[in-house]
């Protein structure tokens, strides 16, 4: 049989900007840097910029169109990220989406008691255990700040507590150029030297500017260092609509895409080639009270728009799903935290992390984490699309059971049921079962789920002689931070 | 005479802050005293901004343009009135501490701290303790408001309250606190007289600590 100019669409998809509004927001963002540019601390980064040609006027920098272009040509359309092993894990690139954790929350709730206490490095540990069995979740942030530990180089523990708990590729913050130096010697440690990190990274740096649009101090110092080292950073904006942004979406998401480009722009001058991950948080300002919202409406649509100028400049995006404000696992945390999941995969975002936050990001919460898993399996059950084709037209089979029979003994169900979605923690049993098994909630069934993985899940340890290398490193880096207080105190 | 007062009192609550400078100046010109012009136009606005916004009928923003038409109203008089006229709800140093820049949510403070009637100094972000204790040697303030949104910079509120004790100026003020991170048994920890989770709640709580 012939069919031709056959068009499927194969899985489901949201738009919100036409392609002519994507060319409007671009080209409102070439006026922005033209006209109000960026402000860059660093004179090191501002001599590059200046030197391509931007126009430098004390620490601002307005930016012709022409290096904003070359700069979204010059930067890498994907960024694939490896396991630990060095195993393909990632590829950000299109709209293929990965959910992570998020990063860096001062408190936790306790997966006993339920308790909300400061983070400890055992938390960041125990969350990367968990997200290493969850099966839809495929990388690490540290869900915690150790606060048990020396805080100036707590960036080191975490990330030396991630990489010895999950294989799965990590995001990481390091508070300072020096610490991020340590962090990339731990990670050539694990890959086994510069060049095999290079070549198969297993993180990145996370970091961003300072709304409104600026280039700071720290970040630039990171930059100068990650670009030429030639490894992967996700430098995204982290703005409130309302407060460090436009109130208005459009213009947030202008900001933001100024922001962003900038960044990638100064990327790309300290290293052509080097990989970017684009994108970021347009969260919200809710004017009640000055304080910030993880699950505004706005914060979702301008979120996705932002996606949508990413594959619009085919760069690789960050974003969000599965966060909340609600200060527990409650009704409101699992409606704000689907919500998000779906409409992250609907709009393609790549690498798509927070999924656990609660209490705008303050508080790590494990039942969040393990529920939003099981809402990432739904939505990626409903991602798989409408399948049109002969078997699942099933006319032959319609027709062999004909009007008033039943399906469920065809041959047909049998080869394809198992096609279907089996929920783990929703539950889908009769009244009495449920009474039964002590009429439990979603949450108590996530927080149980949460204990189990942890009291029985054991990742494949590292060597040992990188194990040690990697505590070396630590160890190296507190004697620097006990000199340096001696000498103060001297 | 009253219809200037409550006009002066509407374009306050509106935000319109050159109306507001005008009809000050219209009012003193009228002959009318600048403490009275003072308490039943410009505080009579205010207190009205400050009930609704506690109702949740009004907006941050919109509290944040009335205060800066009660300041446009204040330029005007502030010269015309006698020393003990002048309303303060207290002096109040403010700053972001050492290796912090955020300050959205302490211009937020300084600005609502602003509205309820209070001095405010602000130091900016990045703030030494020395700076916060050279500030408090200077200006003699009631208060010293610290902000911090990062749970690395938070140890610095603990180092600057240290720092004025050291300087034995601990006795004569009140230490606030606020962040993000910051909370209630934190602000107990490190020696602070209170905390305050959110910008509006900062000045009902620096009023009961008067």
């Amino acid at each position: 049989m012939i069919s031709s100019s056959y068009v499927a669409q194969v899985t489901p998809g949201m738009r919100v900007l036409s392609d002519e509004q994507k060319v409007q927001v671009h080209q409102a963002t070439l006026e922005l840097l033209r006209r109000t540019g960026v402000r860059v601390v660093v004179p090191d980064v501002r001599d590059l910029l200046a030197k391509a040609g931007c126009w430098v006027d004390g620490d601002r920098v307005r930016i012709p169109a022409h290096l904003v272009e070359w700069a979204i040509r010059t930067a890498p359309h994907g960024v694939s990220l490896c396991d630990r092993n060095g195993n393909p894990a990632m590829f950000l690139e299109g709209r293929k989406g990965y959910y992570g954790t998020g990063s860096d929350t001062p408190y936790v709730l306790d997966a006993y008691t339920g308790e909300r206490r400061q983070a400890v490095l055992a938390d960041v540990a125990n969350v990367a255990r968990l997200v290493d069995a969850l099966p839809h979740i495929d990388f690490i942030m540290c869900m915690g700040i150790a606060s048990d530990v020396t805080e100036s180089i707590s960036d080191l523990r975490h990330f030396e507590a991630m990489v010895s708990n999950t294989v799965k590729p990590i995001i990481y913050t390091a508070w300072s150029r020096q610490n991020l130096e340590d962090i990339v010697a731990m990670a050539e440690a694990v890959a086994g030297g510069a060049e095999p990190l290079r070549r198969s990274p297993f993180c990145a740096l996370y970091s961003e500017p300072i709304s409104p649009l600026t280039h700071a101090k720290e970040s630039c110092e990171k930059l100068l260092y990650i670009a030429a080292k030639g490894l992967p950073v996700v430098y995204t904006p982290g703005m409130m609509i309302g407060g460090s942004a436009p109130v208005t979406v459009a213009g947030a998401l202008v900001q933001a895409n100024a922001e962003q480009l900038s960044g990638l722009l100064i990327c790309q001058l300290i290293r052509e080639g080097t990989p970017v991950v684009c994108g970021g948080g347009i969260l919200f300002m809710d004017m009640a009270k000055g304080l910030i919202s993880y699950a505004a409406p706005e914060f979702m649509l301008a979120t996705v728009a932002l996606q949508e100028m990413c594959h619009f400049y085919a760069l690789p995006s960050f974003s969000f799903a599965g966060c909340s404000d609600a200060k527990m696992f409650d009704q409101q945390a699992a409606a704000e935290g689907a919500l998000w999941v779906l409409l992250t995969a609907l709009s393609g975002g790549n690498l798509i992390h927070d999924v656990g936050y609660i209490e705008s990001g303050l508080t790590a919460s494990y039942e969040m984490l393990v529920s939003m898993d099981e809402i990432a399996g739904l939505v990626k059950r409903l991602m798989q699309g409408v399948e049109i084709t002969e078997e699942t037209l099933a006319l032959d089979v319609i027709d062999h059971v004909g009007p008033g029979g039943h399906f469920l003994e065809e041959k047909h169900t049998l080869r394809h049921f198992r096609d279907n979605w089996f929920p783990k923690l929703l539950d889908r049993r009769n009244l009495p079962e449920w009474e039964a098994k002590g009429r439990l909630t979603l949450g108590d069934r996530a927080a149980a789920r949460a204990r189990e993985i942890l009291e029985s899940h054991e990742p494949p340890l590292l060597d040992e002689a990188v194990a040690d290398r990697l505590a070396s490193i630590v160890q190296r880096a507190e004697e620097r931070v006990r000199q340096a207080e001696n000498q103060s105190s001297g | 005479m009253a219809d200037i007062l409550q006009k002066m009192a509407s374009s306050l609550y509106a935000g319109e802050d050159e109306e507001v400078a005008e009809l000050v100046q219209q009012a003193l010109d009228q002959g009318m005293s600048p403490a009275e012009i003072l308490s039943s136009g410009l505080i009579a606005g205010m207190d009205e901004v400050g009930k609704d916004f506690k109702a949740g009928d009004l907006f941050v923003p919109e509290v944040l343009v009335a205060a800066r038409a009660m300041s446009a109203g204040m330029g005007v008089l502030r010269p015309l009135l006698a020393a003990g006229e002048v309303p303060s709800a207290g002096k109040y140093v403010i700053g972001t501490v050492k290796g912090d820049l955020h300050d959205i949510g302490k211009n937020l403070v300084k600005m609502m701290l602003e509205g309820a009637g209070f001095e405010t100094v602000d130091l900016g972000t990045d703030v030494e303790p020395a700076a916060f204790v050279d500030a408090v040697r200077e200006h003699r303030p009631n208060f010293v408001g610290m902000s911090a949104l990062l749970t690395t910079t938070m140890v610095n509120m603990k180092t600057t309250i240290e720092a004025l004790e050291e300087a034995g100026l601990r006795e004569g003020i009140k230490i606030m606190v606020g962040g993000a991170p910051v909370t209630d048994p934190f602000a107990r920890e490190i020696g602070a007289d209170a905390y305050a989770p959110d910008a509006a709640s900062a000045v009902d709580v620096a009023r009961s600590l008067r």
